[in-house]
């Protein structure tokens, strides 16, 4: 395949960037997005060229590292997958394809593709844990937890907080990520002591990160990799709606 | 002030959207019922005009709340819309949305569009200042006041209401008559034009909001979310072609061929 790709290049966070074209020749359809950009980074490198400075750790979709909004859509074209999962096999010969970073003012470009999604961080250590004085391990048993509840508290968790939210969104807002999190605790036994204050801990920190409102576009929804549902959004309204009217 | 404290607040702001906007769309709901009742007649149309102004305290209540609702929900809009800016300043090369439905990214234009719709409306039919004959359309009320007046064949005024002999026997209460100025009003094209392209922009913005509401209060459950999702462009739909059905069958002429 031949493989048209209009790549963001910035050197620094400071630099104003520019789009450069390159022109890949030997694609094949059974590598990944991230393969691709391998081989024109050695090629890259050959030339005695910087080479595109990318995201990526697991590359089999569980470490939410991999980054790049492909064509307009985080992760690119293909429904729940991330860029590592994302193959050549997608696109047709011949294709342009932008590749461009995540954006959001709360997600700061470092270098080409490379943003800095640290404001995640720092939201779920705003609350988004459940303390633990250790003393004697509890029994196994001792708390019962409905199998409804556990399929809902995992389907939250398996936000794997790689930022395709907040980059989907047309409001840089980060509400489906924290959300998720939010929710996860929410929804168990354990999370019940410090449930109000994690709500308003943890949205309070959200915004001071920069990030927008909700307007309920649902764009996070479509880009999101784990398929996390709106609903957990609502949910999130309504956890912080009652943590504002009732929080002691 | 503490009142407006809730804009500090993304989630909180949202919730005031929601609310005011769900107040907006009530009010529409019973103003589009009221409006229909032209297709009853003259007689039906003006007693329910003459109905809504003796409600006096209670009409301006209504239009207070109407009003702290309506510009809540401006300045709110406004202020999120700066925000999300903020918050996304750099744009993409190239966007594709996926789910991103046209009427929820015009939702500010849409928005606008109709305060500068309502504004005219308000002149037009509340002010009564677009036209100068409207002001002074008059209509008997067929009640008979008879027991209010001591000389039958003069006029008397009570509660500054005028009361006048007329036909004969019955005596007649001097009221407005709205079905006139809506009938002259609506026979111009242009003006029912307008009517109808503002309904068309008010259906787009419905038609995101009102699931939207619900979405923001909360209230998605995998049970009823279907339901509200088209009920959203239904309803919206609905308060639209109610709306409009006034002014066309006015200007086709339906309606008020007796004026
Ligand atoms: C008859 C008048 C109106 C009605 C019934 C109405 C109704 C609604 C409703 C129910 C919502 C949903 C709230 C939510 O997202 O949860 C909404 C959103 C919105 N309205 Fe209105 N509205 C009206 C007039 C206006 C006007 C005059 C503006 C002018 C600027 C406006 C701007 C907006 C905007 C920008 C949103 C979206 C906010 C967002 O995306 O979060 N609306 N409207
Ligand atoms: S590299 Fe881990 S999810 Fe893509």
């Amino acid at each position: 395949m031949k493989i048209k790709l209009i790549v963001w290049r910035q050197n620094s966070p400071t630099d104003k960037g520019r789009f450069e074209t390159y022109n890949c020749d030997e694609v094949s359809p059974d590598m990944s997005f991230l393969e691709m950009l391998d081989i024109l980074n050695e090629k890259l490198i050959l030339q005695g060229q910087e080479p595109i400075a990318f995201d990526h750790d697991c590359r089999e979709g569980i470490c939410g590292a991999c980054s790049c909004t492909i064509n307009g859509v985080p992760h690119g074209p293909e429904k729940a997958t991330t860029t590592c999962q994302l193959h050549m096999r997608k696109f047709k010969d011949g294709d342009s394809i932008y590749v461009e970073p995540f954006r959001a003012k709360a997600f700061p470009v470092i270098r080409d593709l490379i943003v800095d999604r640290g404001a995640y961080d720092r939201i779920i250590a705003a609350g988004g844990f459940v303390s633990v004085n250790t003393g004697g391990a509890q029994d196994a048993n001792a708390l019962p937890i409905s199998k409804h509840y556990a399929d809902l508290a995992m389907d939250a968790a398996a936000c794997i907080g790689c930022g395709a939210c907040a980059a989907a969104c047309p409001n840089g807002a980060a509400m489906l990520f924290t959300a998720a999190k939010i929710s996860q605790l929410a929804f168990l036994p354990q999370g019940q002591p410090e449930r109000k204050k994690r709500a308003i801990a943890m949205i309070k920190q959200m915004e001071e990160e920069g990030f927008g409102a909700c307007t309920n576009y649902y764009e996070c929804e479509a880009a999101c990799p784990k398929e996390i549902s709106v609903r957990f959004i609502a949910k999130m309204n309504r956890e912080y709606m009652m943590a504002r009217m009732f929080s002691e | 002030m503490v009142l407006f404290n809730y804009l500090k607040s993304t989630i909180l702001s949202k919730v005031v959207m929601a609310v005011t906007g769900v107040l907006l769309v009530l009010f529409l709901f019973g103003h589009m019922l009221g409006n229909l009742q032209v297709f009853i007649g003259s007689e039906a149309y003006n007693s329910y005009s003459q109905f809504l102004q003796s409600l006096g305290e209670i009409l301006w209540l209504i239009r207070i709340v109407l009003f702290i609702a309506l510009v809540l929900h401006i300045i709110t809009s406004i202020r999120l819309k700066l925000l999300n800016r903020c918050a996304n300043p750099t744009r993409y090369e190239v966007k594709n949305y996926v789910k991103a439905t046209l009427t929820a990214r015009t939702m500010i234009w849409t928005g606008i569009m109709i305060f500068c719709f309502l504004a005219f409306h308000l002149a037009q039919f509340t002010l009564r200042i677009t036209d100068d004959e409207s002001k002074n359309m008059k209509d008997m009320n067929d009640k008979n006041y008879s027991m209010f007046l001591k000389d039958p064949r003069g006029s008397v005024e009570i509660n500054k209401d005028k009361y006048f002999y007329a036909e004969g026997i019955k005596i007649m209460k001097e009221r407005h008559d709205t079905y006139k100025m809506v009938v002259k009003g609506f026979r111009n094209p242009l003006i029912s034009l307008l009517y109808v392209v503002a309904m068309v922009i008010l259906v787009f913005h419905l038609n995101h909001a009102i699931q939207s509401a619900f979405q923001t209060l909360g209230l998605n459950h995998p049970n009823y979310w279907p339901c509200i999702q088209r009920s959203s462009f239904w309803v919206s739909l609905l308060i639209g072609i109610g709306f409009c059905l006034v002014p066309l069958s006015i200007m086709l002429g339906f309606v008020g061929a007796g004026v």
